[in-house]
């Protein structure tokens, strides 16, 4: 069920309706059967079942055990066989072909003829990737005593399946969660006014912004022969915006749904693109995310016996300062390569959304002090508007040109999309025709400019603020309730939902 | 005890962020240092077990939020 339709918008309706009119204790099992219900839906079938009674049964019976044994060795033998369940199920569930594909790459590289057959797709059940990492969270936060396990399988199937988060995040954490999730909510008005705003403002960022850079793009980069120079550099930084837009404000629904239930979730973006450099970008981008692999993949990694000996070694052979960036560099490409498949596992992803975001970072950190240095000697003072603009800006383009392979469908189309990228067609920025003729006419240019000044606005406030929305509530109803009505009219005139609009193609959806 | 503590962080935080200026308190945290990022932070942590010849659990490597907490576990085990 995608975000953006009529039944999902029915299915909320229902859910909250019912929510609030059943005695308070039943609170939760209502969202645990709208979650089955979403979890299942148009998806019901014997895989699917034993899909979530795997991640289910074992997440729940290993984290009691965890916690039984919790002063033994067998608790940590349970944790292992826990995640390895997990993990291995998710691994075969969407990599298998891919790491098929690769083995099948290499063989032909070394001229070998036998080729594996790719396993024909099994349905998957949506959410996968998130709640097999959610669920292992919870397992390692049992064993850390950072939570205790939860007795109840249903509540711990609740756990696992809340629906708001199944399409695109965020990550959640059971012990900030639990409360919330079991606990009796009383219908409050203004917690319902909140959420409504940010589902609208969601809505906006997705149907009005999103889609409508999505023709640009999809136009462009369907035919990068026929639409080259200018044509793939605004494409391509249309398409950071897309993606930006796409999974925000997906988020954004996500949020004000589960807000109206009276369960805050946490915040998976914080104005990325006024990021100064891609370490920052990435603080401020799918941060949940971030946040979990540093927690259970970086930090443990870092400070396992195998790499505290190296940088031992390190530190010994190439002095203090840079032996301790040698251990650091190779958990950090580790951590990024994971990202990349977790993004999908294909080599475009593990490129775009891996190894190149390594290298930006790599780069940032080895010349950092340098180039204070040297703008220091030159000087050039770097708090000043100008050079914050440059960062901004250089930020913005680098993770852009990263996204180039993000948003291909091969590395060879990748690589000629760049080629094709530096030709010099300028003129098509000026002659008043060529730019329309890429999927978006003028009328449309006009949309997006003012809907991009609009979100760029609102960014700032979050960025100075935290949250818009509070300060949107402070005023007085008059301007409140008419940027509200705005916002509403703008969604239903300006957004996108013509014949090409596929209301289910949420970027992050396939994650 | 606790001015003990203090003084041999001060030096393990002086050593790692390379800052002989460095001087901590309860209520400092990661934003009061600038090389004080997530990147430097185990190292921060390895060298104070170092420093005390104890160990942190995963759980309050990741949940610590200022010097003052740090010190609490500290003296919890030593």
């Amino acid at each position: 069920m995608s975000l953006i339709s009529f039944s999902f918008l029915l299915f909320c309706i229902i859910t909250i309706l019912i929510y609030f009119i059943v005695p308070k204790k039943f609170q939760w099992i209502i969202l645990l059967i709208s979650s089955i219900c979403f979890l299942f839906y148009k998806n019901l079938n014997i895989y699917t079942i034993i899909q979530s009674l795997i991640v289910l049964l074992s997440s729940y019976s290993f984290g009691i055990l965890i916690e039984k044994f919790r002063n033994e060795k067998k608790s940590k033998i349970f944790l292992l066989i826990g995640i390895f369940i997990i993990l291995a199920q998710l691994i075969y569930l969407k990599y298998t072909n891919v790491f098929l594909r690769s083995f099948n790459l290499i063989f032909s590289l070394f001229n070998i003829k036998y080729r594996f057959i790719l396993l024909s797709n099994k349905p998957v059940l949506i959410g996968i990737s998130y709640y097999s990492l959610i669920m292992i969270s919870y397992l390692i936060d049992i064993y850390r005593r950072a939570c205790e396990s939860q007795k109840n399988i249903f509540k711990c199937a609740l756990f696992m399946s809340y629906f708001p988060i199944l399409t695109s995040g965020p990550f959640i954490r059971y012990d900030n969660i639990k409360d919330k999730l079991y606990s009796q909510h009383k219908f409050n008005y203004s917690l319902m006014c909140k959420g409504l705003i940010r589902i609208l403002w969601g809505l906006f960022k997705v149907i009005v912004i999103s889609q409508r850079l999505g023709y640009f793009v999809d136009t462009v980069y369907g035919n990068i022969y026929t639409y080259i120079g200018f044509y793939i550099v605004i494409a391509t930084l249309f398409f950071t915006l897309q993606l930006y837009t796409n999974f925000s404000g997906s988020i954004d629904i996500i949020m004000g749904i589960s807000e109206i239930f009276g369960i805050d979730l946490p915040e998976n973006f914080r104005a990325p693109f006024f990021s100064k450099t891609i370490t920052e970008f990435w603080r401020n981008w799918h941060i949940t995310l971030g946040a979990w692999l540093k927690d259970y993949i970086f930090y443990p990694l870092l400070k396992s016996n195998f790499i505290q000996a190296l940088t031992h070694k390190c530190k010994n052979k190439f002095g203090k300062k840079i032996g301790k960036k040698i251990p650091l560099y190779i958990c950090l490409f580790i951590m990024w390569i994971l990202i990349g498949i977790w993004h999908g596992g294909d080599y475009t992803f593990i490129i775009g959304s891996g190894i190149l975001q390594f290298v930006f970072i790599l780069i940032e950190d080895i010349f950092g002090t340098i180039i204070i240095k040297i703008n220091d000697k030159l000087g050039i003072n770097m708090k000043t508007f100008s050079y914050k603009l440059y960062q901004v800006i250089r930020t913005y383009l680098l993770f852009s040109f990263a996204m180039i392979f993000f948003r291909a469908d091969s590395v060879i189309n990748a690589l000629e999309t760049i080629r094709f990228m530096f030709v010099w067609n300028p003129w098509i920025l000026f002659d008043h025709t060529s730019l329309y003729a890429a999927g978006l006419d003028r009328y449309d240019f006009g949309v997006l400019i003012i809907s991009l000044v609009a979100l760029f606005i609102v960014d700032i406030g979050i960025k100075k603020f935290d949250s818009v929305r509070d300060k949107l509530l402070q005023q007085n109803i008059v301007f409140r309730w008419g940027v509200i009505y705005l916002l509403l009219f703008v969604i239903i005139i300006f957004g996108c939902y013509g014949v090409d609009y596929n209301p289910s193609s949420f970027i992050y959806r396939q994650f | 005890m606790e001015k003990e503590i203090y003084e041999r962080l001060n030096k393990v935080f002086r050593d790692v962020f390379d800052d002989e200026t460095i001087e901590v308190n309860s209520e400092t945290t990661s934003k009061d240092i600038e090389d004080w990022d997530s990147l430097e932070h185990i190292n921060l942590v390895v060298a104070v077990e170092q420093e005390f010849g104890i160990k942190f659990n995963m759980n309050e490597v990741t949940t610590m939020k200022n010097v003052g907490e740090m010190v609490s576990i500290i003296m919890s085990r030593i």
